[in-house]
């Protein structure tokens, strides 16, 4: 695994959709059949797998930690916080680590597939629906209808921040 | 006004770290009054406040700076002579110069408050009357100095930006900094009430030297930000990770140009790192100078005579440390000195010299930094503590009385103990030792207390070095790799395939290994971290023997690689919760590996500090008795059972299936051999075993046999004090009883059952040989008294017994039971214990040559040292049942001729 800790940017093939004044860039990426959007401000960086040492007695959705150039972060499997049933088992090889947060303490999504930088216009971007079939809808910030998909666009603190109920259910098992 | 602020932090950082030296240099200057180097840097300090004060305007800042200026500049043309109380003087002007210092610190402004002024005047005064009162005639007098010092003046203040020569008077001047010291004023000229005698003389003559070292300070010493280093560190950290994938890739290709470029890189790399991790390192005599200051004012205060001496200032330690041990540092110096050293008319008395010497001592010792704080001072009084710990309801007066010495001394790291007999301003500030430890713990560390009454006291404080890199062992569980801090660390233990089978015990779902006689509870890192993968039976154990402080486990782990230096790493916010890590941290290789949390661990598994202690509170409904694992089990639920677990070689189930009954005898397949099961009930009056599909058994390994008894249920293992009374039940394979968990429990005589089931099964062909011994046993506790009796008496000897050694050595003098041929002895009784015991018995006409057989629960080298000095011969474990036998048939068999004599 070593020499693979290949550095894209996150702002990856701008000129795919260049970013004109009236909207708001996303980094999109796809986990199960969703496809998801985090505002470009919030990510600090995307990666290939990086090795991830996995954590025994976390919640189930840290697949563990990792080492991004000396510093440790957490590791989020996003499908499994997001609720998303687990079918990318076989996809392992090119899973990539997309890392948000704020600059003491960014933690990495896993995820699927990274796609484009986005610029949707603000017109399109609606706020979440009651319901999204298979995902947890309290992640769900907005969604923007894009032309044969729908972008859901996450919220970066929720992942930031542990889950009051995780640990909780973590610390009270035997 | 930015400038100005700017002026301002510089100047509060460079007087703070001039009056922390300002501290040090008065005490030894009322040593060693003469020293003319010490006034001037004194002086030149206060001077330099003087001066910025003024220019910022600080009034009151400035007006003390000026009185002690005032007399310093006596002392320092020798107009008048140190003495105590001028120096007390001083000190406290430069505590309200801190105080001031510390108010503009935080606040901007000089503190509101009146009693600075007060001070001011009190100061004034007292100026006035050193220089009228002692000074008059001098003021010619020092004509020399003063040329000798102007000479100095000349390059004096161009090197200190702060440092105003010009004093009070005319303020303005210095608004452009007084760089350009105009030199040569009178002092007093500001102050109001000044002392106008000896003004002339003073000479500004601070500058003579202090700008040569302030000077080399400025070039050789750069003020950096802390974080500025952390990230150096890691920086230095991530290099390290790229050499050594340069190296993989350099070896990969096999380009020896390549090769030895890489291996120049890997050099300087290390060299980096070491450095970088040098300039986080602060010497220890950073704090130590604080406490020449602090054990005057305190010895003064308490009347007493100390002498501060201090060794090893210059070893290092990270500076987050130094932070950290400031205050259990002088809350221990405290102690010393309040509680400690006595005063002079005491140490007269006790033929000591009156002055008492506190040392603070600070030395590397395999990677970790000692700091020792010695008094030759009274001591510890152990059986004042002992009162003290009764009175407070730590202890109760049952285990106050059999509180061995070494152990009550230790009772002060309790909370909520203080010795003091009352709160004096020194002590007792409701900080109490048990503080100390935590915050030594919390560091990793550890402290030690050694005391000898009439002696005095050592407080051993061990530390990491550093918080941020500590040394780790490397173990796998799971496919991964785990750090475990050093300083928890006792031993590894490998075992192989045989001793897995004889030393290790499962009861119910916890294991224990027999580690030297003791036993040492056993957890499975892969179960702790709820890995999957079944536990496969493998062949060989690797242990890791942990301690937690009052408590040792063994960690069983997959493999054990190697012994690292670690760089510690935070814990993510999700991930902090989990009590069995303490951080993480990088591997050679860039992968990350998981720091193990050992007390969290030890807590996760319930073996907790806090059981320990509940159990000491069980422990004075059973005084005397000495604590022991025991084994609990039952066959029909309405009757609890105890066997000692250490009789005990192996727990496990069988299907009723397996017995087989073979010549009127059950016995099941077992370890490759036939092995007897014993059914209790054929043997003792008690309830049969109902009929199961599956039993348990409890395997007993003696004499080279395996045997074992058919239980329904294991109930539980304990570790408590056992009080057996052995007045209701007794005898027919039953020790007695005893309340265990609310039960009557009744505990089993394993060595008179195994018999009455085999007659044959203890048959020892040298014991019925030597056989026909009279044997004198003496122990307290009636459970070992009659498990003892009841297999040495099963043995073929004649056994007399006695409740403690008095009594034993009363049947040895009245000569109405023996004569005897050998005695086996307790070492802990009350009234007269084992070593007293043997000592009388070697100086009586009669017994002179009586073999001696001591038996304790646990032995230590220095137990056994003790014992022989005693005139014991030999030293065995109360349970060791096969080795107390060979014991006493040796001992027979060759000094039976000695008896004949």
């Amino acid at each position: 695994m070593h020499g693979m800790e290949t550095h894209l940017p996150a702002s990856i093939e701008p000129d795919l959709k260049p970013s004109s004044g009236g909207g708001r860039q996303f980094v999109t990426f796809s986990v199960g059949r969703h496809s998801f959007g985090l505002p470009i401000e919030d990510v600090i960086e995307i990666n290939r797998s990086l090795d991830i040492t996995p954590v025994p007695m976390a919640p189930p959705h840290v697949a563990g930690v990792i080492n991004l150039r000396g510093h440790i972060l957490t590791s989020i499997h996003l499908a499994q916080r997001l609720g998303i049933p687990d079918t990318g088992e076989q996809k392992e090889g090119i899973l990539h680590n997309v890392v948000v947060g704020s600059r003491e303490e960014p933690v990495s999504l896993i995820v699927e597939t990274i796609g484009d930088v986005c610029t949707v216009p603000w017109e399109q971007i609606a706020p979440a629906p009651e319901r999204i079939e298979g995902i947890h809808r309290r992640f769900v910030k907005n969604v923007c209808k894009l032309p044969g998909r729908l972008l859901v666009i996450l919220d970066t603190k929720d992942f930031e921040e542990p889950d009051g109920e995780d640990m909780r259910r973590d610390l009270g098992a035997p | 006004m930015g400038m100005e602020d700017d002026i301002l932090k510089d100047f509060l950082a460079e007087s703070k770290e001039n009056l922390e030296r300002l501290d040090q240099e008065f005490v030894e200057l009322e040593e060693n009054p003469q020293n003319e180097d010490l006034i001037k840097s004194i002086f030149r300090t206060i001077h330099t406040i003087k001066g910025t004060a003024g220019f910022f305007g600080f009034t009151t800042l400035e007006g003390i700076a000026h009185f002690a200026e005032d007399i310093l500049s006596k002392l320092r043309d020798k107009v008048i002579g140190v003495n105590e109380e001028i120096t007390t003087m001083l000190l406290k002007a430069v505590d309200h110069i801190k105080a001031i210092l510390a108010s503009l610190e935080s606040t901007g402004k000089e503190p509101d408050d009146i009693a600075y002024l007060d001070f001011i005047v009190d100061l004034r005064n007292f100026a006035e009357r050193v220089v009228k009162g002692r000074a008059l005639k001098t003021p010619q007098s020092p004509p020399a100095p003063a040329a000798e010092e102007k000479t100095e003046t000349v390059t004096g203040p161009a090197s200190e930006e702060t440092s105003q020569t010009s004093d009070g008077s005319d303020q303005p001047s210095r608004v452009d900094e007084g760089r350009q010291g105009s030199a040569m004023e009178t002092p007093p000229a500001s102050a109001p009430v000044s002392t106008a005698g000896p003004g002339p003389r003073q000479v500004n003559p601070p500058a003579a030297e202090p700008p040569a070292s302030a000077h080399q300070l400025t070039e050789t010493h750069v003020r950096v930000d802390v974080q500025l280093l952390d990230r150096l560190m890691n920086l230095a950290g991530e290099l390290v990770l790229s050499r050594n994938r340069l190296a993989q890739i350099a070896g990969t290709l096999n380009n020896p140009d390549l090769m030895a470029a890489n291996q120049r890189t890997s050099l300087i790399v290390t060299e980096l790192q070491e450095q970088i991790m040098k300039t986080r390192m602060q010497p220890v005599g950073n704090v130590f100078n604080k406490f020449p200051r602090i054990v005057r004012d305190l010895a003064k205060a308490a009347g007493k005579q100390i002498q501060l001496r201090i060794e090893g200032a210059e070893t290092e330690l990270d500076r987050s440390i130094i932070e950290v041990i400031k205050d259990p540092l002088t809350h221990m110096v405290r102690n010393s000195v309040d509680h400690g050293i006595e005063a002079p008319d005491i140490r007269i008395q006790k033929e000591k010299p009156p002055s008492g010497t506190l040392v603070m001592r600070a030395y590397h010792e395999g990677g970790q930094v000692i700091i020792e704080i010695q008094d030759d001072g009274a001591g510890i009084d152990p059986a004042r503590i002992r009162t003290k710990a009764v009175e407070k309801g730590i202890i109760t007066e049952a285990q106050a009385r059999t509180l061995p010495d070494r152990d009550a001394v230790q009772l002060v790291f309790h909370p909520g103990f203080s010795t003091a007999e009352e709160v004096t301003n020194i002590s007792g500030r409701g900080v109490g030792m048990d503080v100390v430890k935590t915050n030594i713990e919390r560091l990793g560390g550890t402290v030690e207390l050694l005391s000898e009454k009439g002696h005095g006291t050592t407080v051993k404080i061990k530390i990491p070095l550093t918080l941020a890199i500590i040394p780790a062992l490397i173990v796998r569980s799971g496919g991964q790799r785990y750090a475990i801090p050093q300083v928890n660390l006792v031993e590894l233990v490998h075992l192989g395939r045989e001793a897995l089978e004889w030393d290790v015990q499962t009861i119910g779902g916890s294991e224990f290994y027999r580690l030297r006689g003791e036993i040492l509870p056993l957890v499975r890192l892969e179960d702790v971290l709820g890995s999957p993968g079944g536990r496969d039976r493998r062949d060989d154990l690797s242990i890791v023997v942990l301690s937690t402080g009052d408590r040792q486990f063994g960690l069983v782990v997959d493999g054990i690689s190697d012994s690292e230096e670690i760089v510690v790493k935070p814990l993510g916010k999700h991930i902090k919760h989990i009590p069995c890590y303490a951080g993480t941290t990088l591997m050679g290789d860039g992968r990350v590996a998981l720091i193990l949390d050992v007390m969290g661990i030890a807590a996760s598994v319930n073996l907790k500090g806090e059981e320990r202690l509940r159990e000491a509170e069980e422990k004075d409904t059973a005084v005397g008795e000495e604590r022991q694992f025991i084994l609990l089990f039952s066959l029909d639920p309405a009757e609890v059972f105890a066997i000692p677990l250490a009789l005990v070689n192996r727990l496990d189930k069988i299907s009723a299936s397996q017995i087989e009954n073979i010549g009127g005898q059950e016995v099941i397949q077992y370890r490759g051999t036939s092995m007897p099961v014993i059914r209790l009930e054929h043997h003792l009056p008690i309830r049969p075993i109902p009929e199961m599909e599956e039993y348990h058994i409890v395997v007993f390994h003696m004499n080279k046999r395996d045997i074992a008894f058919l239980v329904g249920r294991i109930e539980d293992s304990l570790n408590l004090a056992v009080d057996v009374d052995d007045r209701v039940y007794k005898g027919g394979g039953i020790l007695g009883s005893a309340i265990v968990k609310d039960r009557t429990t009744l505990f089993l005589d394993v060595y008179q059952i195994i018999s009455r089931h085999d007659p044959g099964f203890f048959a020892m062909p040298a014991i019925t040989e030597a056989g026909r011994g009279r044997i004198l046993l003496a122990e307290d506790s009636t459970f070992y008294r009659n498990l003892l009796s009841s297999y040495v008496e099963a043995a073929g000897y004649e056994v007399v017994t006695a409740e403690d050694g008095l009594e034993a050595w009363e049947i040895i003098s009245e000569d109405t039971k023996g004569p005897f041929d050998l005695l086996v002895t307790d070492i802990d009784m009350p009234r007269m214990n084992g070593l007293e015991l043997a000592a009388k018995v070697r100086g009586s006409e009669r017994y002179r040559d009586l073999p001696i057989v001591a038996v304790t629960s646990l032995s230590s080298d220095d137990d056994k040292r003790r014992g022989i000095q005693a005139g014991i011969n030999d030293y065995q474990v109360k349970l060791d049942r096969d080795h107390i036998l060979g014991a006493i048939r040796d001992l027979l068999s060759g000094l039976s001729y000695k008896e004949a004599a």
